[in-house]
């Protein structure tokens, strides 16, 4: 369990306008808290908002209304996709984050320093911070940002264009800093595996609108909406009527013969949409997992390495499934192939589609 | 008249200094922080002032010189300052001249910066002057580059200082118009010693600009 929460900054009706016209843009936040210790990962698709959101938290969006944001004492930073670095020594980049503060300069040497070893670049302290690398540049402006002990931190794609080894590496520099610091973090991110690895909370932005935020696990199994759904990596979505109940188990009719069982709770005749993770469509191999809804063939498989993306075809829909690479089913499987599917009920989201 | 007056030559050459140097810092002392604000700041007429100074940049410097004799005489607007035919008037006919040069360059140099880069720096949440600090330590390459074209664009003038100083003997005769009237009496030894002093100042500030622009190219 995670330590009781505190709120370090909590944004109430925030509105924020861009542009003019046909471009004109608005972000609309009704509330969003960041708390202590806890990483906020703000999903969306591209133009949803969620740079602006990100500078808005920060206070530079000029439109954002005074009273809509109550910050901490302490200080709010933004680390940008694209860190700008000094000219300068890395040292010297650090080192500006701490000037006309009044503090010691031997006491400035030794946050430095902390900052320089906290994200593993003391080695390049003196290189010119124009030389370094995209990986090094942003462990720069990471600890350029931990040199000010925020009180939150703000990270727009702080993994982009990283190798897969820089991606792990930073996420666990990142995840240690954080504990250590107890600082509270929101991260705008479109690798959506990475952020699951450091969220705490999930905040869904769609054209501006923050539609809805909660604890992980919850936004990932009961996304609002569809488009919720498929910002957050619910693939499997469908749309059909509610047709038998049988043992708490909702049956929903997709076309004729196509159903998938849901515990939740819909009275026969109940429109809805249904949505699946791919990690929870189960290829049926007859070990009895979950209820079989029926057949489809294989049209694709991509492998990364370590996961398997199998696209399968059932009627004309396109449904994704997960399985780990080099293993069993990966290994065996080749497009064309038929293959049974099958889900547990109670890892079926299910909503009625409300008629407007 | 004939032979190589060296006393001569370096007492031009001085003025010669005096007069450009006055004007470079005048014009530095104005031109930077304009260049910095048009840099870093959006205003309305914004787009207007950075379009006349880039008019500015080439504007030619004999019709500077004709304009500011026409206010500097008796009958123009600043005639009760009796500039005509002082230093007075050169330093102020090439610090317009030099102006343009200065706010230009340090203009690009700024607006050459990330569009992002003065957010950036806010979020380190640093006082403003120290954030102007940055900017200025930032863009010092570009700052050194516009006040040494400037210099450059102004020392080598001759159609403003021959107008409005009237090359008078031991007051407005500077390098380039004593290489002239030197020329035009047929006195061609002084003329080259003149131009070589010249020339070479002015290789002095390309080498400088040359050496400040390539180590920008690597920084």
């Amino acid at each position: 369990m995670k330590k009781a929460t505190r709120i370090v900054l909590s944004a109430t009706q925030l509105r924020c306008q861009r542009g003019a016209g046909k471009d004109r843009f608005e972000l609309n936040v009704p509330s969003l808290d960041l708390c202590a210790g806890e990483v906020c990962v703000i999903l969306g698709p591209n133009g949803a908002g969620k740079s602006t959101l990100l500078r808005a938290l920060a206070g530079l969006e000029k439109s954002v209304a005074r009273e809509s944001l109550r910050v901490p004492d302490g200080p709010v930073t933004l680390v940008f996709q694209r860190p700008a670095a000094l000219s300068g020594s890395v040292h010297f980049n650090i080192s500006a984050a701490l000037l006309g503060k009044g503090i010691p300069r031997d006491e400035q040497r030794r946050q430095i320093s902390a900052a320089l070893a906290r994200f593993g670049i003391e080695h390049l302290s003196e290189q010119d911070a124009r030389t370094l690398s995209g990986g090094e540049l942003r462990r720069l402006a990471l600890a350029r940002a931990f040199v000010l002990e925020p009180s939150v931190l703000l990270l727009d794609e702080p993994f982009d264009d990283l190798d897969a080894e820089g991606q792990r590496g930073l996420t666990l520099d990142l995840q240690k800093a954080i504990a250590e610091t107890d600082v509270a973090v929101a991260m705008v991110t479109h690798d959506l595996r990475r952020a699951l690895l450091l969220a705490d909370k999930i905040a869904v932005l769609t054209r501006g609108d923050l539609a809805q935020q909660g604890p992980r696990d919850e936004v990932l199994m009961r996304p609002a909406s569809e488009e919720i759904a498929r910002s957050v990596g619910m693939t499997n979505l469908a749309t059909g009527r509610v047709g038998r109940r049988e043992e708490g188990v909702a049956w929903i009719e997709i076309e004729d013969g196509f159903e998938i069982p849901t515990c939740a709770d819909f009275q026969p005749g109940d429109s809805v949409w249904v949505g699946i993770r791919p990690e929870h469509l189960k290829l049926d191999v007859g070990r009895g997992e979950g209820q079989p809804i029926g057949k489809a063939v294989v049209e694709s498989l991509i492998s990364d390495g370590l996961a398997t993306v199998a696209s399968l075809r059932i009627r004309d829909r396109l449904f994704t499934t997960h399985l780990l690479s080099g293993r069993g089913l990966a290994r065996r499987l080749q497009p064309g192939d038929p293959v049974s599917l099958a889900v547990s009920p109670e890892q079926v989201h299910a909503q009625r589609i409300e008629v407007a | 008249m004939e032979g190589l007056d060296l006393a001569m030559i370096s007492e031009i050459t001085l003025r010669t200094l005096w007069v450009c140097g006055a004007a470079l810092v005048i014009s530095s002392g104005i031109g930077v922080p304009i260049g910095i604000a048009l840099g870093a700041r959006r205003f309305a007429g914004r787009t207007l002032f950075v379009s006349s100074v880039n008019a500015g940049m080439g504007a030619p410097p004999v019709v500077v010189g004709l304009v500011c004799v026409m206010l500097f005489w008796r009958s123009g607007l600043l005639g009760g300052f009796g500039l005509a035919y002082t230093q007075t008037g050169m330093i102020l006919a090439q610090t317009l001249i030099a102006l343009p040069l200065v706010i230009g360059i340090t203009l690009a140099a700024v607006g050459s910066l990330d569009e992002e880069w003065e957010l950036q720096v806010r979020t380190l949440g640093i006082g403003r002057m120290w954030r102007l600090w940055l900017l200025i330590r930032e863009v010092r390459m570009g700052i050194l580059a516009a006040v040494l074209a400037a210099l450059g664009g102004i020392l080598s003038e001759v159609g403003a200082v021959m107008i409005v100083g009237g090359n008078l003997e031991g007051e407005t005769r500077v390098l380039t118009t004593a290489i002239m009237m030197y020329t035009r009496m047929g006195n061609f030894e002084m003329a080259l010693g003149l131009a070589t002093v010249l020339v070479g100042i002015t290789f002095l500030l390309a080498g400088l600009l040359t050496a400040i622009q390539q180590s920008g190219r690597t920084r």
